[in-house]
């Protein structure tokens, strides 16, 4: 590894439950996190001791798999299928609404902050009216079954930072990425090695993408997820990432650590574009910095639990995370 | 002088080692010579008699107390390939058979037994047989099996064996081959203690681990978890060496629910004390950190400890005491491979509410071994010479069948794979290719090629467990199978079908086909049907094919199924 | 059902009140020992009667057994707690029982319930090892030293099947790797002993080879019967006995080859069941039942879900609900469902603690199984667990106790013992009645 950087682990906080998803909430260290007690909360890391205020309302009835902020308000997806609104001054809840027919596992908000997208099991995109809630589309590029005639899963999904793309990423391997006026498909990419079907020991499957992200001009499309596993009966595989010139059949840089193994949950491009952060885990948890130039993993760090939720701060020099029993703070600096 | 310092010695000077090590610290065999003898309150026969001779004393006392008439010996041909399965592994060739029976009558037994005890064969077999015992039910270790073959090639007594295998990391240092026992074994610490109880000792205590015995007084939790403590600081390193950690006991609750630390107990209620060592906090931070190394690369090595429980378990076995758990339990299961059933069976319910059916024959048998430095082969080469091992297993008598025990009537055993495909392959190569009872040098080669060939074929049988039935697996595979015809039922010169497709003269061509496959002379009436079926051929090529058909016909038949 | 304190003893020890036999019998010194065993098979023949084997032969009664290899989540099956930090994320849906949800990812059976299938929630089995938890669901019973029980396909097969069947009386699918463990006869007679079908459903051996033609194949398998009647004469061996036994059976089982060629069946029906492997074997087990075969297990592996159980859960429960709706709906309109069992069923079931990985381990304190058919009653949910899934909180079983409400199902009378040489050895374990509340 390269040690021009390295991380630090500053902050450690457990907890007794999952937390699968993290939103930040100013430039200091409040946070709304999504947990698998079905409840949101608003968190102050740089509290002695960071309690938890609860955001109120008849919320959600299973674990809240991921949140985002757009005009003011929290609006959170679930394995119910439905999204909320929640508004940031008061953490009351505004609107609840029936969204996809099946488990959501991601959503994400324009940069304008005008559109709310959501994918989930029901291998459905949806783009939403953040404001009124109301349907705009619903697109897929996903087939329902695996080719090994089970039910998938979309767990992927990726806006640009200018707005005109969104990217979904299934269980099988399969990105589509799509024009976010027109919801047209405009490109694609396989990332099969994401997917890890043993017919013979075992006869199902494991893995799949897990994450996507844009590179912030937008060319390229990093994926996230697991490489290989021998023993599928547990997450026994190298960390996976994967960066396409999307727009191009090329091949990707392909990027495995096996030093942590595990999936790899979130992506975060380092505004230059030179580098990503990704966190994500197994049993335990990981976070990697990858220099894209020599295409390695360069710094990385551990916690104690798998990581489901990644947040950086304006410098892109500050993460925090959340996941099984644990919220961390990590520094990135220079490894003197 | 501790086991870790001679390293260097040759295994084979390892047992005058460990005696002397065993004298030095105050046991003293010719003692517990004297001690076992007065078992059963019985004066045994003198040390110097021969084995057969013992063995049919004590077998034909036990004959005349309950007024039964043994079967009769068997004849001179059957014995053959008895003995051929019983040493060599296989059924004799058909050159074996007919030098054998070319020999004196009055010592060709004797003479067949001292031949076959010297060639390779016995080797292959007893090393085979080793491996049923000790790894092959559950997996297949080459490396293992040529650690065993060397064993046996060099007469390496039992006890020496036993050191080997429980302390492969102190008698072969950074090799593999001899760890396997314990490498199957060591993740499942029930299993190590049990398995070894069962194997080496002829107890199976797995029923004490929840509570004392219920039935066997002999057996008690204290038994249980004494024994599980000599293997619970085993470990495996990354490179597949054993190794053992420094610290680590056994804990267990009994039935009144209090908790216990289990002594490092022996079978028979001996401990070994571990000696007070004191660790500085650093000493042991810097023993787990070597440990937890070992077992994560490849280079690193194991620390050595100062106490080694497994040595001590090794040092208790070996003593010699009125129990001889060790050494009794060897002899039971040589026996009861040749014999077909222990002295005392269940094999592993060797303990004081289960006795030998010939209490005396099993103590002087144990003596015996003892005396003669736990040498296998001599109790092998004694056991074959007897009466008892010749009996016929046909009981034609009207009275009742005699009662198993009294070992009145021969038992018809099933050939394991190993002895049933090497057979295979021996009734189906045409005679001219193997030779008589005079081998040559070229055997050793031929016969390791069989052997491997047989290995490839073993797979598909099962090893045979008590009270062994045949499924229709097997069945359909001989009927059916494109692998069994194309090995056994080939017409090409090298094979028996065709050898006898050249043979014009059907009498001929059926005491060659039946002296191949059962290793004997056809009788009248079988002649008569096999002629029949032979001479139904309407052409040369239906004549042919019925050839084979009885050639298949008599190789999937009982007779030459079973070892009888 | 209340259990007696004799029982509760059992709960803490190896099953010593199960060491229930005299003390000649357990140590085989009355001079029987394995040869006694074996001397008294003919006994064992024997214990049917001819009347109940008359009986039987009108209703040929079959069970297929799916076995759940690996250890399925009762909490993403038949016992969900949604709601609760145990609870994972799927939700609950009400089944066709009224008061009775189980999980969202089994939809077609939840509308099956009160037709065809009784739950039980309440195992507790103790052992949580995919070895030990095997032995122990499928003997029904603890292993001891120097028995080998049978397993319960052997014991179904030689209590059901016809003497002189032409067809398999036990047939295992296991065609993954993974925990791959074939049940053996034991101390029944070795034509229990399975058809065990790995690689292919095909039976190994099953077809005469092109090089010789049928009436040689039979011609020679003659001579050697009659080469085989010679060599047993005097000689008091089962083990020989049973290899005339094995080959006697050779053509018969030949002759049903067809049994196992899925392709028999119209593409309409091989729809129904669907395209996965699991479901093209329990079609392959239907067509075996219909023809008498009295005992198939069919493996769907791995269930073992250390890490992602959701996420394999979510494929598994899709092949397990739709094959096994499937299934159930094919017997009944057959009108085989009256006389067949299909039992769900595993080694152990799934830790309510969600682990690091978002998954669940191995875990035989409070766990389900599945009984449908025959003389089951329908539209039963029999036993508690509390609110977490973490104990049985009423109608706690235990193996023998499962067994013993199989066998009843059945028709087979639990308590009815097979003799080891003097030692009996009741088809269910002692002490363990079957469950009434589930039985019609």
């Amino acid at each position: 590894m390269n040690s021009t950087l390295k991380f630090e682990r500053t902050g450690d906080w457990s907890c007794q439950d999952i937390l699968f998803s993290m939103v930040r909430l100013d430039d200091a260290e409040r946070f709304a996190i999504g947990s698998s007690d079905f409840k949101i909360y608003e968190i102050d890391f740089s509290a002695e001791k960071p309690e938890r205020q609860e955001f109120v309302g008849e919320g959600h009835t299973s674990y809240v798999t991921s949140m985002v902020v757009a005009n003011e308000m929290v609006v959170s997806g679930s394995y119910d299928g439905h999204l909320v609104w929640w508004n940031l001054s008061d953490r009351q809840q505004v609107r609840r609404q029936q969204a996809h027919d099946r488990w959501i596992r991601r959503v994400a908000a324009t940069p304008d902050g005008t559109r709310i997208v959501s994918v989930a099991d029901d291998m459905q995109c949806k783009v939403w009216d953040a404001v009124s809630g109301d349907l705009i589309s619903s697109f897929t590029d996903h087939p329902e079954l695996t080719p090994h005639h089970y039910p998938s899963m979309l767990y992927a999904l990726a806006i640009s930072a200018d707005g005109q793309l969104i990217a979904t990423g299934d269980r099988v391997g399969h990105v589509a990425i799509w024009d976010a006026e027109r919801f047209e498909k405009v490109g694609e990419v396989e990332a099969p090695g994401m997917y890890t079907w043993d017919p013979k020991a075992r006869r199902h499957s494991i893995g799949g993408i897990r994450s996507l992200a844009f590179s912030p001009d937008a060319t390229k499309l990093a994926v996230g997820g697991i490489g290989k596993i021998g023993n599928i009966d547990h997450l026994g595989g190298p960390s996976r990432l994967e960066i396409f010139n999307w727009a191009d059949q090329s091949e990707p840089v392909l990027i495995e650590d096996d030093q942590k193994k595990g999936l790899i949950e979130q992506i975060h491009w380092q505004p230059d574009s030179n580098a990503i952060v990704a966190a994500g885990g197994d049993h335990k948890g990981f976070i990697n910095l990858y220099d894209l130039a020599s295409a390695k993993l360069s710094a990385q760090s551990e916690t104690n639990g798998h990581i489901h939720a990644l947040a950086s701060d304006a410098s892109y020099a500050l993460f925090h995370t959340a996941g099984h029993n644990r919220m961390n703070r990590f520094k990135l600096s220079l490894n003197e | 002088m501790s086991l870790r310092s001679i390293r260097s010695i040759p295994s084979s000077n390892l047992t005058k080692l460990m005696t002397r090590r065993i004298l030095t610290r105050g046991s003293c065999i010719a003692c517990c010579v004297l001690i076992s003898s007065l078992s059963a309150g019985q004066d045994l026969l003198p040390p110097e008699t021969s084995i057969a001779t013992t063995i049919d004393h004590y077998v034909d006392a036990r004959l005349q107390e309950e007024n039964v008439e043994a079967a009769p010996s068997i004849d001179d041909a059957a014995f053959l390939r008895r003995l051929s399965l019983d040493l060599n592994g296989r059924i004799p060739t058909r050159q074996e058979l007919n030098n054998f029976l070319a020999m004196d009558t009055a010592t060709r037994r004797q003479d067949a037994i001292e031949a076959f005890l010297s060639q390779v064969d016995f080797v292959f077999h007893q090393a085979n047989e080793i491996d049923l015992l000790l790894l092959a039910r559950i997996r297949e270790d080459r490396e293992w099996r040529e650690f065993l073959l060397q064993a046996v090639k060099d007469r390496t007594s039992w006890s020496n064996l036993f050191t080997q295998i429980m302390l492969p990391e102190v008698t072969h240092p950074g090799e593999t081959a001899p760890g396997a026992y314990l490498r199957e074994r060591v993740r499942e610490l029930d299993d190590l203690t049990n398995d070894t109880a069962v194997l080496f000792f002829g107890v199976n205590i797995s029923c004490a681990k929840c509570h004392d015995h219920p039935l066997v007084p002999d057996w008690e939790q204290d038994h249980y978890f004494g024994m599980a403590s000599f293997f619970k600081r085993t470990y495996q390193t990354k490179s597949k060496l054993l190794a053992e950690h420094f610290t680590g006991d056994v804990k267990f609750t009994n039935v009144v629910g209090e908790e216990k630390q289990a002594a490092f107990m022996f079978l028979n209620g001996q401990a070994a004390e571990e000696p007070k060592i004191e660790l500085s906090d650093e000493k042991r931070k810097n023993l787990d950190e070597a440990i937890q190394k070992a077992k994560k690369e490849d280079d690193a090595k194991a620390p050595e400890v100062e106490f080694s429980p497994r040595e001590e378990l090794v040092r208790l076995a070996l003593e010699g005491d009125s129990h001889d758990f060790f050494a009794r339990n060897i002899v039971n299961r040589i026996w009861a491979r040749l014999i077909g059933r222990g002295l005392v069976t269940p094999l592993d319910q060797m303990h004081s509410d289960n006795p030998p059916s010939h209490p005396a024959l099993l103590d002087w048998l144990t003596r015996d071994l003892k005396q003669h430095d736990y040498d296998l082969k001599r109790l092998i080469a004694g056991i074959v010479g007897s009466e008892v091992y010749a009996r016929s297993c046909r009981w034609e008598s009207e009275s009742a069948v005699p009662e198993p025990s009294l070992f009145a009537v021969g038992v018809v055993r099933p050939l394991n794979p190993r002895q049933l495909a090497l057979s295979l392959q021996i009734a189906s190569t045409s005679g001219d290719r193997l030779p008589g009872l005079d081998k040559g040098e070229d055997w050793e080669k031929q016969r390791a090629d069989l052997e491997n060939r047989a290995a490839r074929f073993a797979n598909q049988f099962p090893i045979p467990e008590d009270g062994f039935q045949v499924g229709t697996d097997e069945a359909l595979f001989f009927s059916n199978s494109q692998q069994f015809e194309g090995e056994f039922l080939r017409t090409s010169d090298d094979r028996l079908v065709g050898e006898l497709k050249k043979i014009e003269d059907s009498v001929e061509l059926i005491q060659t086909l039946v002296s191949t496959v059962y290793s004997r002379s056809a009788q009248e009436e079988e002649q008569q049907a096999m002629r029949t079926y032979l001479e139904s051929a309407t052409d040369d090529a239906s004549r042919e094919d019925k050839i084979q058909q009885l050639v298949w016909a008599l190789l999937a038949s009982p007779e030459f199924r079973f070892n009888h | 059902m209340p259990r007696s304190t004799a029982n509760s003893n059992r709960a803490q020890h190896c099953g010593a009140e199960a060491h229930h036999l005299s003390r000649r019998s357990f140590l085989g010194t009355v001079g029987m020992g394995t040869a006694g065993v074996a001397a008294n098979m003919g006994v064992i023949e024997t214990l049917t009667s001819p009347v109940f084997a008359d009986e039987l032969k009108r209703n040929q009664k079959s069970v297929v057994l799916l076995w759940l290899a690996g250890g399925a989540s009762q909490l993403e099956t038949w016992d969900p707690k949604p709601g609760v930090e145990t609870g994972g994320p799927y939700s609950a849906i009400q089944t066709d029982i009224s008061g009775v949800r189980i999980s969202e990812l089994m939809p077609k059976m939840s509308q099956r319930l009160s037709q065809h299938t009784a739950i039980i929630r309440s195992l507790n089995t103790k052992i949580a090892d995919h070895g030990g938890g095997y032995q122990l669901m499928d003997t029904g019973r603890r292993p001891e030293p120097g028995v080998d029980f049978p397993h319960l396909g052997a014991m179904i097969a030689h209590e059901l099947a016809q003497q002189d069947s032409k067809v398999p009386d036990h047939i295992e699918m296991y065609t993954s790797t993974e925990g791959r463990r074939k049940g053996t006869a034991g101390f029944l007679p070795a034509r229990y002993n399975p058809m065990f079908l790995t690689d292919s459903m095909m039976p190994e051996n099953i077809s005469r080879l092109d090089s010789i033609s049928d009436a040689d194949h039979k011609q020679r398998a003659d001579f050697r019967a009659m080469l085989a009647q010679q060599f047993n004469h005097g000689l008091n061996s089962p083990s020989v006995s049973s290899h005339n036994s094995a080959f006697e059976r050779v053509r018969g089982l030949m002759s049903s080859d067809y049994l196992f060629d899925v392709e028999k069946e119209p593409q309409s029906m091989r729809d129904h069941y669907g395209p996965t492997q699991f479901g093209e074997q329990c079609l392959i087990a239907r067509r075996l039942v219909e023809a008498g075969v009295p005992f198939v297990k069919v493996a769907r592996a791995w269930w073992d879900s250390h890490g992602q159980n959701f996420e394999t859960h979510r494929e598994l429960c899709a092949d397990l609900d739709h094959v096994m709706s499937a299934l159930l709906d094919d017997l009944q309109q057959r009108g085989l469902l009256d006389t067949t069992l299909v039992i769900t069923l595993g080694e152990f079931g799934r830790t309510p603690r969600i682990n690091g990985s978002l998954g669940r381990d191995h875990f035989a304190s409070a766990w389900s199984c599945s009984l449908s058919g025959c003389g089951i009653k329908p539209g039963t949910v029999y036993g508690k667990t509390d609110d977490l899934g973490n104990t049985v909180v009423e109608g706690e079983a235990n193996a023998g106790n499962l067994f013993a409400t199989i066998f009843t199902a059945l028709g087979i009378d639990p308590e009815k013992e097979y003799m080891l040489g003097s030692r009996p050895v009741p088809m269910a374990d002692f002490h363990c009645p079957p469950i009434a509340e589930v039985l019609s």
